[in-house]
């Protein structure tokens, strides 16, 4: 088998398709690490400004009251940006890079301040943008398009040329057994474009990690080595399907339009066309929709509440505690249904997008870019990770200002208005702080579906080319 | 003998597996994707009527002129399911206002709105050829020299009489004949499909524009062929040129396009010249600014006070600047909204006529002076880094064919920039209207109380997309290279294949 595998191997490295991917995939491996080193420390120092943003407003706000603490919120929450983002882009462009965590939609009214709420606002990077639409170079491009389609190239006429030649006779009529031909030529193939790519990948890496801004550690150099595995098993998956069809298909000419145009219409057409049919099962609300249904709620409770509120008498003790009850619940129902509202159009959004996402697991490239995405901490998985992060913040933010105002003995324990809450400063230190974590364990979980359909593919394909390779008459 | 000659490649390319291949590729992703961007224009077409409702609605809501949004959206054009362009991507409504001179950045967007699902990129008629008849072109022509050089058959064919240029012409002519039936054949799909929604009318310039698609798809596939061509002709061996194809197909098609823009710095010249254009503005309104509170302070009503103490009960009056320096957008914002004036309002009625008569002028004076510096500078700091993109993506034959087929469908920049031209027109005669009227000296300028604003009076905003002729103007440059491409191409081929030896 080594022999075989050698002998392929030799006859791929002085051929011209070699040198071609070579050259191809360096050029575009050393552009991705470009643009990484271009681009990401403005990303990082963008996160680290709104970090400190985050913080300050914190500390000031601590230091005024409790009240002013508890109605103006963390302000916006960071998404920590993956350093491993040159490895899959993950549409993060279409992805916000935080929550809003403070919301005025209206200023003082009799003594009212509107509470913060958690608010997802959209991004919308293209509609002022009218640069030429362009995909981003990531590795899951790289790996995903390019490095497929050689891999078709290599293996295309893998028998289905030996036999037009007539070298693959004169190979069987040794006593080879046919799988071991075949492994021999899998393997052959696979070395032989694993040179090339291993080289244009730690000449990116070599790039990379020489840069004083972009700093990789332990975990992200792990993470890397498994991205690198996943792109080996992906390469797999198209070698197996060239040598199915070569070994199916009479001539190699025909083969290879075969494989060209599977590829075509799995990697290319498959995902997109499919995630507009899919897409276009559900429509989450409009934005006219979404304002309609705010301010209709706020009228709502208006009616029920403010005008109670307003009309309640000020002349006791008894009164007035009444009708700061009836502020504060005026303003914590509304901070309350606002969010709601706002979770409700996420979660539609989410919907749309997790069927969409479910249904274009059917092409290979896909399954290979969520799962570079779910290993380099980028996409819309890790998005919702960050919005669990952000929600169970909120929580431990909310529970630590009731515990806060209980302590206080001064206190109403009245939330949502200024009288009816603790007028002392916090101790800054004690407040809880927002911190964005990218968890591994997580990571694997959403990994490991994708991991077992993309090996199983590979069994299937391979298994499908022995079969086919076996009954082949020579 | 030039008949002979093409009968003889036709047949020979018609009765390959690749042929019958190509044809069933083709109109399986041309026909399943037409269907899918019908229902997506649907879509979106439902969402462009539910918000022209939406906008009519609001406007009869708001009681004051000086409160009211005039919003205009713009219609999703049929032809983006040839070529999709910016025409789902850029802003579709925008409001018209007396304030400031609309333009493409001031646009929103109306529909409903996911925006996580712009990461899946659109899939138009025009991307199926870009990707698949390119590839097709190629695997027609790699081995149409090569192929007979190795078995020896050109040998023979040019022991006749025969020109070489004779057979050059006849291989080409006859592989473009077979690669026009499956390019025909799924158009005139589409076109069914097309012809056959009922949301969808097409009118004589659609057709004229779907032919110049047409028309463009054909030089493009004809300038890939000659790439195929040359490398056949080149090499001399089929393995080789399908090779070297292959690999031209995935640079041209798949790595240039993403990789150039990515390789090109981007000048930073503009900034300077966007803080200096934005500078002027703000002088202008600062101006304005004090002109408004001298005439406050000269005027017969004592005090500041822009109420004029009339407001009743309910309503609003506040006045703001509202700025944003990277669109070079700067403001000034006075809606005033009384619901019921106060009892004894009616001797400073004139006070407030008197100002917002001044007010109203002011401010679109300002904002049409502002709007002579700040177009030059958005066409100098947005559009031409853009169009210097752009002649860098034209370097590729894919990038000319994008272009030119945008340009045939009015999906590109200009098109859409076409119906903000005709907001900016119907801003104008808005502005004239209220000048006719007296409207900004009117008291519903600023209150409810003496009846609601006539907005049907208005002239109505219709915009129609430009006439074939210019898009044909447009699209000219582009096919004219595509043109120059192909004409080159086939030189080079017939010098070496005239000097190559048999």
């Amino acid at each position: 088998m080594w022999h075989i595998a050698k002998r392929e191997l030799y006859d791929n490295l002085n051929s011209l398709r070699f040198a071609l991917t070579a050259v191809l995939l360096l050029a575009l491996m050393l552009t991705n690490a470009m643009m990484h080193l271009r681009e990401h420390p403005g990303r990082m120092q963008a996160y680290h400004s709104g970090v400190a943003g985050h913080q300050n407003r914190l500390t000031s706000n601590a230091n005024e009251s409790l009240y002013k603490l508890a109605e103006q919120g963390p302000g916006y929450l960071n998404k920590k940006p993956s350093p491993l983002r040159f490895c899959a882009e993950g549409g993060e462009t279409f992805l916000p890079r935080g929550v809003s965590g403070s919301y005025h939609r209206w200023g003082g009214r009799d003594g009212l301040e509107s509470f913060w709420i958690l608010g997802y606002p959209p991004v919308t990077p293209n509609l002022r943008n009218i640069s030429p639409d362009v995909t981003k170079i990531d590795w899951g491009f790289i790996i995903g398009y390019v490095l497929s389609l050689v891999a078709l190239l290599f293996t295309f006429d893998a028998i289905s040329g030996e036999r037009e030649s007539g070298t693959l006779r004169l190979m069987l009529a040794n006593s080879v057994p046919r799988h071991t031909a075949l492994m021999g030529k899998f393997l052959g193939a696979l070395i032989s474009i694993t040179i090339p790519f291993a080289l244009a990948m730690l000449v990116n890496l070599l790039v990379i990690s020489t840069a004083k801004d972009v700093h990789l550690n332990t975990e992200a150099w792990g993470r890397l080595g498994i991205i690198c595995l996943i792109a080996l098993l992906y390469t797999c998956l198209f070698l197996a399907l060239g040598l199915l069809v070569s070994a199916r298909v009479q001539r190699s000419a025909v083969s290879l339009v075969v494989l060209l145009l599977i590829w075509i219409v799995f990697v290319v057409f498959t995902p997109n066309t499919l995630a507009s049919i899919v897409g276009g099962f559900s429509s989450p609300m409009s934005s006219d929709e979404f304002e309609e249904r705010s301010s209709q709620l706020e009228d709502e409770l208006e009616g029920e509440l403010l005008f109670k509120y307003y009309l309640h008498p000020k002349d006791t003790r008894e009164d007035m505690i009444k009708r700061i009850q009836l502020g504060g619940e005026y303003v914590t129902e509304d901070a309350a249904q606002q969010e709601r509202l706002h979770e409700t159009l996420l979660k539609q959004q989410i919907s749309q997008m997790r069927r969409v996402r479910a249904a274009i697991r059917l092409s290979p490239v896909t399954i290979v870019q969520s799962l570079f995405e779910s290993f380099a901490g980028t996409g819309f998985e890790r998005h919702l990770q960050f919005l669990e992060n952000v929600q169970s913040y909120a929580r431990e933010f909310r529970t630590f200002i009731v515990d806060t105002d209980r302590a206080d003995p001064e206190s109403l324990h009245i939330f949502g208005i200024q009288v009816g809450m603790s007028q002392k400063s916090v101790a800054p230190e004690a407040v809880p702080k927002f911190e964005d974590t990218l968890s591994f364990n997580k990571d694997f979980n959403t990994a490991a579906v994708d991991l077992l359909l993309l090996t199983l593919f590979v069994i299937v394909l391979l298994s499908g080319a022995y079969l086919a390779f076996v009954r082949v008459e020579v | 003998m030039l008949t002979t000659l093409i009968r003889r490649e036709l047949l020979d390319n018609l009765m390959t597996f690749r042929f019958a291949a190509a044809v069933f590729i083709m109109l399986l992703l041309v026909v399943a994707n037409t269907v899918v961007l019908i229902k997506d224009y649907e879509k979106r077409l439902v969402d462009y009527n539910t918000a022209l409702k939406t906008h009519r609605q609001q406007l009869r809501e708001d009681i004051t002129y000086s409160s009211g949004e005039l919003k205009v959206d713009r219609p999703p054009n049929p032809l983006s399911i040839f070529n999709v362009g910016f025409d789902k991507r850029l802003g579709n409504e925008v409001t018209v206002s007396h304030r400031y001179v609309p333009t493409l950045w001031d646009a929103g967007k109306h529909g409903s709105t996911n925006s996580f699902m712009g990461m899946f990129a659109a899939i138009d008629v025009v991307f199926i050829f870009e990707a698949i008849l390119s590839l097709l072109a190629l695997i027609f022509a790699y081995d149409a020299l090569a192929g007979e050089y190795e078995r020896g058959t050109l040998r023979l064919v040019l022991t006749h009489a025969v020109r070489r240029g004779y057979i050059l012409l006849a291989k080409y002519m006859s592989a473009m004949l077979c690669l026009l039936v499956p390019l025909l054949m799924s158009l005139l799909l589409a076109v069914i499909l097309l012809t056959t929604a009922t949301s969808i009318s097409l009118n004589t310039d659609d057709f004229l524009r779907i032919g110049g698609i047409v028309l463009t798809s054909v030089v493009y596939l004809s300038v890939f062929y000659l790439i195929g061509m040359l490398i056949s002709v080149a090499t001399r061996r089929t393995g080789t040129a399908l090779m070297l194809s292959m690999f031209a197909w995935g640079f041209l098609v798949l790595v240039y396009p993403n990789v150039i823009l990515a390789v090109v710095p981007r000048s930073e010249a503009p900034k300077a010249r966007a803080a200096s254009a934005y500078n002027q503005i703000e002088q202008m309104w600062e101006e304005f600014d004090r002109e408004r509170k001298q005439f406050l302070k000269n005027d017969a009503f004592p005090g500041e006070n822009t109420d004029f103490n009339l407001m009743g009960s309910g309503g609003y009056s506040s006045g703001s600047f509202h700025r944003s320096s990277s669109i070079l957008r700067y403001f000034y914002i006075k809606p005033v909204f009384m619901k019921r004036l106060k009892e004894d309002a009616e001797s400073r009625v004139p006070h407030a006529q008197n100002y917002y008569g001044f007010l109203g002028p002011r401010v679109t004076d300002t904002a049409e002076k502002t709007w002579l510096i700040r177009k030059p500078a958005l066409e100098e700091i947005l559009v031409q880094p853009t169009n210097v993109e752009g002649v860098w993506l034209k370097l590729s034959p894919v990038g000319l064919y994008d272009a030119a087929t945008q340009a045939w469908a009015g999906t590109d920049l200009k098109g859409i920039r076409d119906f903000f031209e005709a907001a900016r027109e119907y801003r104008q005669q808005m502005v004239d209207h209220f000048y006719n009227t007296k409207v900004f000296e009117s008291q519903q300028w600023f209150t409810g109380d003496k009846g609601t604003p006539d907005w049907d009076s208005l002239p109505q905003f219709a915009f129609q997309r430009v006439d074939v002729d210019t898009n044909a103007k447009r699209a000219l440059t582009d096919v004219c290279l595509l043109l120059m491409i192909n004409i080159a191409l086939f030189i080079i081929i017939f010098l070496i294949f005239v000097k190559s030896e048999v």
